[in-house]
C-alpha cells in the first residue's frame, strides 16, 4: 500500500461517524487537560485506558491520540492569561505569551497560539505521512554524543533569553543546572544535594520549578505592586481580542520554524516538546529583525514555541509507530494501549495493522481542524477571564498553581518547594534577574549531563569523540555561532558608531 | 492438661480480640496508587497498567487504581516513596529484584524489601540476550571472545547499574574474562534506540520488547539467559547450554505494600490479586509477555525475599559488587 493509498484508506476508517465521535472527544478532552495544570494527558490517558478496551482499536487510538495533541493546544492558555504553564511544554509560551496580556493582548496571544498549533501540528502529520520511515531511520543516527551536542546547542540560548545582563543570564542558568543535578545520580545510585531529605531523593519536578518562578513570583511582585483592581486591561469588542492580520503576517516565519524544529526534534525519543519550544524560541530571536523586542510580548514569540510544540506530536509518532520505541510519557502509554488491543508498534505496524495505522494518521488532521474550530471561539471567553478583579484574580492563580503542582506529584513536600521557588522567582524579579534561563537550564541540564558521561562511558573517556560525529559536530559548531555571533554584532555596532563619530 | 488448654483458649481469645479491629475486614474507599520505579513504557510499567484494566475490566476493587511512576536512583526513589507512606492502606507498589539490590550496594538505599510489607509475588521473567541483526554475532561465544580480545571496546544499553542486565554482564565477565562497557538510559525506549541505531553491541532485553523487532528482522536473540528454553525462541540455546554456567539470577516482581500495612488490607490485596492471576486477561499478559506465573502470599515471599537476598549478596560480592548490607 503506498502513501496515497494507505491515507485515504485512513480517511475512509477515520470518517467513520463513530470514528469522528472519538476523535472529537478525545480532542475535546485534551484542550481541557491542557488548561488544567497538573492533569497532563499522560495521566488522562492512563485514566481513560480500560474505558477503551470495548471499543474497536482504531477508534480507541484515534480518541487517545486526540488527547495527546489536544493537550498541547490547551497547554498554552494559563501559561499566556495567568504565567501558570498548563505543561512543560508551554513554558517557553509564556515568555512572550504573558507579556503580550499584561499589554491587553491576551487575545491577540492566545488566537496566534490555536493558529500556529494549528498550522505547525498539520506541516507535523504531513511531515509523519511522508517521511516517517526515513526520518525514523535518521533518528537512530542520534546517540549520546548527538544529544549532548543538541542540549549544549539549547544551552547556548541562554546568551538570547538573557535579556540586557548576560551576567545574570549566566547566574541564573547555573542555578537551573545545579537544580537539575539534585536527586539520584542513575550511573552510581548516588543521591546528590539531598540535604537528608527523602522526597528530593527523586529529584525536583519540574512544573514546582516552572509554576513557582513564573506564576507564584509574578503574582508576588504583583501584589506589592499595585492598586490596581484589575491586574490586566482587557480592550472591549470581539475585534481587539483576536490576532490582526499584521500578527500573522509577522509570524509567518514562525509557523515554519516551529514547524520543522518541533517535527525534527520530536522524532528524537531523548529530547521532546518542551526542549523543541526552547529551540524553537531561540532560533526565531536568533533570526528576527528586532530580537530586542523579544520577551516584552511579540506574537512571534509565542508562534514559534507553540508551533513546535504541536509539531513535536507529529515527530514523537515517527519513532513510536514505525520503530515502536518512545519517546516520552504520553507516547508510552500510547504504546501500551496499542499492544493491549493485541496490536504492535514496530517495522511491521503499516503492513500488519493498516487500518490503525492511516487510520490514526488521518484523524490527526481532522483533530487538527476540530482544535482550530473548538478553540478560536474559545479565545475571547477566556480573555475575558482578565477581567476579573486582582483580589480575586490573586488567589485564583495561587490556588491553581498549587493544585497544579499538587495533582503532578501528589506530595504536600513539593507545594511547600512551590512556596520557595515562588519566592526565589520574586527576588529574581526584584533584582531583574531573568527567570527564562533558569529553566533553561533546569529542563536541559539533567539531559545534557547523562548524554555527556553516556558519551564519554562509550569512548572509554575521550572526548574527541564528541567532534568526530559528524551530526554533533555540526550542532556544536552552531552553538558555537549562537555564542559567538552577538559578540560579533556587538563589535560591530561599536566599529559602526566609531565610523561614525569619525 | 484441661487447665491448659484453657489458658491457651483465654489467650487466643485474648490475642484474637486485640486483632480484632485489625482483621476487621477492609475495603478501600479512595483510589489506590500503584507505584512502580520504571518510567512509563518499562517492563514493569507496562504490566502495573494492564493490571490496573483487568481489574477495572473485572471490577476486582471498588476504586480507581492510579500508576504512579516513581523513578531514579533504580529502585531507592520508589521504595522510600513507600516508606513514607507508613502505615497507608491505599498505596501498593511492584517490586522487582532491583528492590533487593539496591538496598544491598547502596548506603542511600535504606528501605529493605522486608522493612516493607511483600503481599505477594506474581511473576518470574525470562530474558535474552539481543544483538542487531546484521551484527557478526551469533552466539554468546562470538560475542565473548570479541570481549575478551579487544576489552572495553564492546557496548551494551541497559538500566541502573544494579539491574539484572549489569549483574549478569559482571558474572559473564568474571567467568570468562572478557569486558565491555555498560552504559545506562533511563527509558526502555532509549536502551532500544541505541542498540538498533548501532551506538551499542548488545542488551538483555525482555522477551516481550524483543519479539516484534526480531520478527522485523532487526535484531537477533544470541542467547536465553533463563534455563528453560521459550516456547517462542526454541532454536536459541541457554547461556548453560552455550557452556556459560552463571549463578541463575531469577528476575521476580511482586506486590509490596509499605512498612506496617494494616494485615487486613495485606490480606485484602492477597485476595484481589490472587482473582487477577484467575482471569483470562493475565494469563493471557503472561503469555503474550512471555512471563511465568508464581503464586505466593504476603509470608511465602517474605520468606523468599530473605533467602533471596542472600542470594544475591553472595552473586553480586561474585560480581565484583561493594555490599554495604
Amino acid at each position: 500500500m503506498d502513501i496515497a493509498d494507505g491515507l485515504l484508506h485512513g480517511f475512509y476508517v477515520a470518517l467513520q461517524p463513530t470514528n469522528v465521535l472519538w476523535c472529537f472527544i478525545g480532542c475535546l478532552l485534551g484542550t481541557v487537560v491542557g488548561i488544567l495544570p497538573g492533569l497532563g494527558p499522560a495521566a488522562t490517558i492512563s485514566l481513560l485506558l480500560p474505558l477503551t478496551f470495548s471499543m474497536d482499536p482504531a477508534g480507541g487510538v484515534i480518541m487517545m491520540a486526540g488527547i495527546y495533541y489536544g493537550a498541547k493546544y490547551g497547554g498554552s492558555t494559563t501559561s499566556i492569561l495567568l504565567n501558570i504553564p498548563g505543561e512543560s511544554s508551554s513554558v517557553a509560551t509564556c515568555l512572550d505569551g504573558y507579556q503580550m496580556a499584561r499589554k491587553g493582548r491576551a487575545g491577540a496571544a492566545l488566537g496566534i497560539a490555536a493558529v500556529a498549533s494549528f498550522v505547525a501540528g498539520s506541516v507535523g502529520i504531513v511531515l509523519l505521512t511522508l517521511v516517517a520511515p526515513p526520518v525514523a531511520a535518521f533518528a537512530l543516527r542520534f546517540s549520546s554524543p548527538e544529544y549532548f551536542a543538541l542540549m549544549v546547542l539549547g544551552l547556548a540560548l541562554v546568551v538570547l533569553l538573557s535579556g540586557p545582563s548576560l551576567i545574570k543570564g549566566l547566574l541564573a542558568l547555573l542555578v537551573g543546572l545545579w537544580l537539575t543535578s539534585i536527586g539520584t545520580d542513575i550511573f552510581t545510585a548516588q543521591a546528590r544535594f539531598i540535604f537528608g531529605q527523602a522526597p528530593l531523593l527523586g529529584g525536583i519536578e519540574f512544573m514546582v520549578v516552572a509554576i513557582g518562578v513564573f506564576a507564584v513570583g509574578e503574582v508576588l511582585a504583583n501584589i506589592e505592586g499595585g492598586e490596581e483592581s484589575q491586574l490586566l486591561p482587557v480592550p472591549r469588542g470581539l475585534r481587539n481580542l483576536l490576532p490582526t492580520w499584521a500578527d500573522l503576517m509577522a509570524c509567518r516565519f514562525a509557523f515554519l520554524n516551529g514547524s520543522v524544529v518541533g517535527f525534527l526534534i520530536g522524532v528524537l525519543p531523548g529530547a521532546g516538546g518542551t526542549i523543541a519550544s526552547f529551540i524553537s524560541y531561540g532560533l526565531e530571536k536568533a533570526v528576527s529583525r528586532h530580537p530586542e523586542k523579544f520577551g516584552t510580548g511579540v506574537p512571534e514569540g509565542v508562534a514559534a514555541p507553540e508551533g513546535a510544540n504541536n509539531a513535536d506530536t507529529g515527530g514523537a509518532l515517527v519513532p513510536l509507530l514505525t520503530l515502536g520505541i518512545p519517546g516520552g510519557s504520553s507516547t508510552a502509554i500510547l504504546l501500551s494501549a496499542l499492544i493491549i488491543w493485541g496490536i504492535r508498534p514496530g517495522p511491521l505496524m503499516m503492513q500488519e495493522s493498516p487500518d490503525v495505522f492511516w487510520g490514526l494518521v488521518a484523524s490527526m488532521y481532522i483533530g487538527n481542524v476540530m482544535l482550530l474550530v473548538l478553540n478560536l471561539p474559545l479565545v475571547p471567553l477566556f480573555a475575558q477571564l482578565l477581567r476579573l478583579p486582582t483580589f480575586v484574580l490573586h488567589p485564583f492563580i495561587f490556588g491553581i498553581s498549587i493544585i497544579g503542582v499538587y495533582g503532578v506529584t501528589g506530595r504536600v513536600f513539593d507545594t511547600v518547594l512551590l512556596a520557595g521557588f515562588g519566592l526565589l522567582g520574586y527576588i529574581m524579579t526584584k533584582l531583574k534577574y531573568p527567570s527564562a534561563p533558569l529553566i533553561l537550564g533546569f529542563v536541559l541540564g539533567d539531559a545534557m549531563e547523562r548524554a555527556l558521561r553516556q558519551s564519554l562511558m562509550m569512548s572509554q573517556g575521550d572526548l574527541a569523540m564528541l567532534v568526530q560525529r559528524p551530526i554533533s559536530a555540526v550542532m556544536l559548531a552552531l552553538a558555537a555561532l549562537v555564542l559567538v555571533l552577538p559578540m560579533l554584532s556587538y563589535f560591530n555596532r561599536a566599529r559602526v558608531r566609531a565610523l561614525a563619530e569619525g | 492438661m484441661k487447665r491448659r488448654s484453657l489458658i491457651t483458649g483465654a489467650a487466643i481469645f485474648a490475642i484474637s480480640a486485640a486483632f480484632a479491629p485489625a482483621f476487621a475486614q477492609f475495603t478501600p474507599t479512595q483510589p489506590i496508587e500503584l507505584v512502580v520505579h520504571g518510567g512509563p513504557g518499562s517492563g514493569n510499567d507496562v504490566m502495573a497498567r494492564q493490571m490496573v484494566t483487568i481489574i477495572e475490566q473485572e471490577k476486582l476493587l471498588p476504586v480507581r487504581v492510579q500508576v504512579a511512576n516513581k523513578t531514579g536512583g533504580g529502585s531507592t526513589t520508589a521504595s522510600a516513596y513507600m516508606a513514607s507512606k507508613k502505615g497507608d492502606p491505599n498505596t501498593i507498589a511492584i517490586f522487582t529484584v532491583v528492590w533487593v539490590v539496591d538496598p544491598l550496594t547502596q548506603e542511600a538505599a535504606q528501605n529493605r524489601l522486608n522493612d516493607l510489607t511483600p503481599i505477594t509475588r506474581l511473576v518470574t521473567e525470562p530474558a535474552l540476550a539481543v544483538v542487531r541483526a546484521d551484527s557478526p554475532y551469533k552466539t554468546m561465544a562470538d560475542f565473548l571472545k570479541v570481549a575478551k580480545d579487544k576489552p572495553g571496546t564492546l557496548k551494551q544499553s541497559g538500566g541502573s547499574i544494579t539491574s539484572r542486565d549489569n549483574i549478569v554482564r559482571q558474572l559473564l565477565m568474571k567467568q570468562t574474562g572478557a569486558n565491555w562497557a555498560f552504559i545506562s538510559f533511563p527509558g526502555g525506549g532509549e536502551r532500544i534506540a541505541a542498540l538498533l541505531g548501532g551506538h551499542v553491541d548488545l542488551m538483555i532485553m525482555d522477551p516481550s520488547e524483543a519479539g516484534e523487532q526480531v520478527k522485523a528482522g532487526k535484531l537477533r536473540v544470541i542467547a536465553q539467559i533463563g534455563d528453560n528454553r521459550l516456547d517462542a525462541f526454541k532454536d536459541v540455546a541457554t547461556l548453560t547450554e552455550q557452556g556459560f554456567k552463571i549463578p541463575d539470577v531469577p528476575q521476580t516482581r511482586g506486590v509490596v505494600g509499605p512498612p506496617e500495612m494494616p494485615p487486613a488490607a495485606v490480606a485484602y490485596y492477597e485476595g484481589v490479586l490472587d482473582k487477577l492471576r484467575q482471569t483470562a486477561g493475565w494469563k493471557k499478559f503472561l503469555a503474550e509477555s512471555q512471563l511465568e506465573n508464581v503464586n505466593e502470599k504476603s509470608a511465602q515471599t517474605r520468606t523468599f525475599l530473605t533467602a533471596y537476598e542472600g542470594q544475591l549478596r553472595d552473586i553480586l560480592k561474585e560480581a565484583g559488587a561493594k555490599v554495604v548490607r
